[in-house]
């Protein structure tokens, strides 16, 4: 029931048939998709659909059991994890817990990337992590770690570390989860800025309806293992599918099926 | 439950165990690259030095020195029993405990306060996504993280087995002295122990420190879920390094008997 009637024609980033089981447990089976270029691109569905392990086939962290993943018109999902690194300078990632290491400060945290990936010297990384903790607004906690922040404040140093590979594509796993709604809508901004103002791809995976619907460009809907819908969030806003509307007005009775329930 | 079934589920078990044993052996082989390397950060394998060696030795120089003690009073017992003779207690005591207590009893300590510590840590960094985390970064976890926990435990693994045999032994020496009036001079004897005690001793320590922190790291990074599969990391560390230790002892035990004669 997949609805790709919107997918732009210079698709940077296609998923093809994609199956992935964990044991006996299937989580996707047969999803397809396609991301373009600069695209705020938004993942949606209920806890558990695969929404998370979607977005971790792109940077290897998890392998496809089937199917394809092409970026950038070159197929990655067969890549070996050392082929992987060129990807990952490409595609960054900013996970549901900002994973901030907790021995280092923020600007340390930054940048270690820079070190690792660009070989850059430790004066010079740390300088352009100030840089990139500015960016963010972080500025003035760059000497502080982790454990003394708030989760938005984690959530940005994040965000920061991300783009100190300058990367492509953004992935966000649940970025705005567990934060409170005015820290929420500051990082909806920074994705919505880092795409006009960057040209970054974004593929945010959400269940706020708020971020979905104030700066998503397109959406698509994970159900039963597939990409059940995908389209923009006006198409989203106005779609008549009983399901999708179940989704969006938050109904716990309908026709969708959930684990558990 | 039919035998079919129980067939399969044996098979699948087998497979299971084959994978994670591949899996262990690309992580050894991992870590021991990330050493070559050094791919990680400065001050880190002094700083696990101390965790490894400084926040261990009361805790073994205690353990081995009531065991030094414990050993020597029972032996000096069944020796006064048997021969009256107890100029060879020390000499045997002091063979024994280099070629196998010491380094044994080390080792099975480590792994039980340091193995469920590195699975602890590891654990936590993955289930918390750290370790990809780290990946994305363009690091290897093995090289960082294991690696320097790697080289610490067979520094601090040889310091501590040396630690380990000089304590007992002096325990040792003590006891047989207040209990059995022993003359330390009789006591501490070394003329009983060649260079195969050492060597085989040595050898086991040096192989216990390369099990510890790589089964130990291996079960961190195979943690799954929340806290309850950190939990489990942790004590499948202290039961892996435990029986690997056993199985090294064993196994070096054999070849230093079969292949050396035991050095005679």
């Amino acid at each position: 029931m997949s609805d790709l009637a919107t997918v732009p024609s210079n698709a940077l980033i296609e998923f093809r048939d994609i199956h992935k089981a964990f044991g006996a447990k299937r989580i996707l089976q047969g999803l397809s998709m396609e991301v373009g270029h600069k695209e705020v691109f938004f993942i949606i569905g209920t806890s558990g659909v695969g929404k998370s392990v979607t977005i971790k086939h792109l940077i290897g962290l998890l392998r496809v059991d089937e199917g394809e993943i092409h970026f950038d018109g070159r197929r990655i999902d067969s890549l070996s994890e050392t082929d992987f690194y060129p990807v990952r300078k490409r595609i960054g990632m900013v996970f549901q817990h900002a994973t901030l290491f907790d021995s280092m400060t923020l600007r340390e945290n930054v940048a270690l990337p820079l070190r690792k990936h660009q070989g850059m010297g430790t004066k010079e990384a740390l300088a352009r992590a100030d840089e990139l903790l500015e960016r963010v607004n972080m500025h003035a906690f760059a000497h502080s770690g982790p454990a003394t922040l708030s989760d938005g404040m984690k959530k940005r140093a994040a965000i920061a570390r991300t783009l100190a590979m300058e990367p492509q594509v953004v992935l966000f796993d649940e970025p705005t989860t567990g934060l409170d709604p005015v820290n929420a809508r500051r990082i909806d901004r920074l994705i919505r800025e880092l795409s006009d103002d960057l040209g970054v791809t974004s593929i945010v995976v959400s269940h706020d309806l708020t971020s979905i619907f104030s700066i998503a460009d397109r959406i698509t809907f994970i159900y039963q293992g597939k990409a059940y819908k995908s389209g923009t969030r006006q198409e989203f806003e106005h779609s008549d599918d009983p399901i999708v509307r179940q989704f969006i007005s938050g109904n716990s009775h309908g026709p969708m099926e959930t684990p558990g329930f | 439950m039919s035998l079919a079934s129980r067939i399969e589920g044996l098979g699948a078990a087998v497979l299971r165990s084959g994978r994670s044993g591949i899996r262990l052996a690309l992580i050894g082989a991992a870590s021991l690259r990330g050493v070559a390397e050094r791919d990680y950060p400065k001050g880190e394998v002094a700083r696990q030095m101390y965790i490894v060696g400084n926040k261990s030795v009361l805790f073994i120089a205690i353990t081995m020195g009531f065991l030094g003690m414990v050993m020597v009073i029972q032996s000096g017992h069944q020796l006064n029993r048997v021969t009256g003779d107890l100029t060879q207690l020390g000499p045997q005591f002091l063979k024994l405990f280099i070629q196998e207590f010491a380094p044994t009893i080390t080792a099975l300590m480590l792994a039980t306060r340091v193995g469920a510590g590195i699975a602890a840590e590891v654990g936590s960094m993955k289930v918390t996504e750290q370790i990809d985390a780290l990946r994305l970064s363009g690091i290897t976890p093995t090289s960082y993280l294991i690696a320097p926990r790697l080289v610490a435990c067979l520094v601090m693994g040889i310091i501590l087995t040396i630690i380990a045999i000089v304590v007992a032994f002096t325990a040792g020496g003590i006891s047989a002295w207040s209990v059995f009036g022993l003359n330390p001079t009789a006591f501490f004897d070394s003329s009983m122990v060649r260079a195969y005690d050492v060597v085989i001793g040595f050898t086991k320590a040096f192989s216990y420190s390369l099990a510890i922190p790589i089964i130990s790291g291996f079960c961190g990074l195979e943690a799954r879920g929340g806290s309850e599969g950190v939990g489990t990391a942790t004590t499948s560390a202290v039961i892996g390094s435990s029986f690997a230790v056993l199985l090294l002892d064993f196994i070096i035990s054999g070849i230093g008997l079969t292949v050396f004669g035991g050095g005679v």
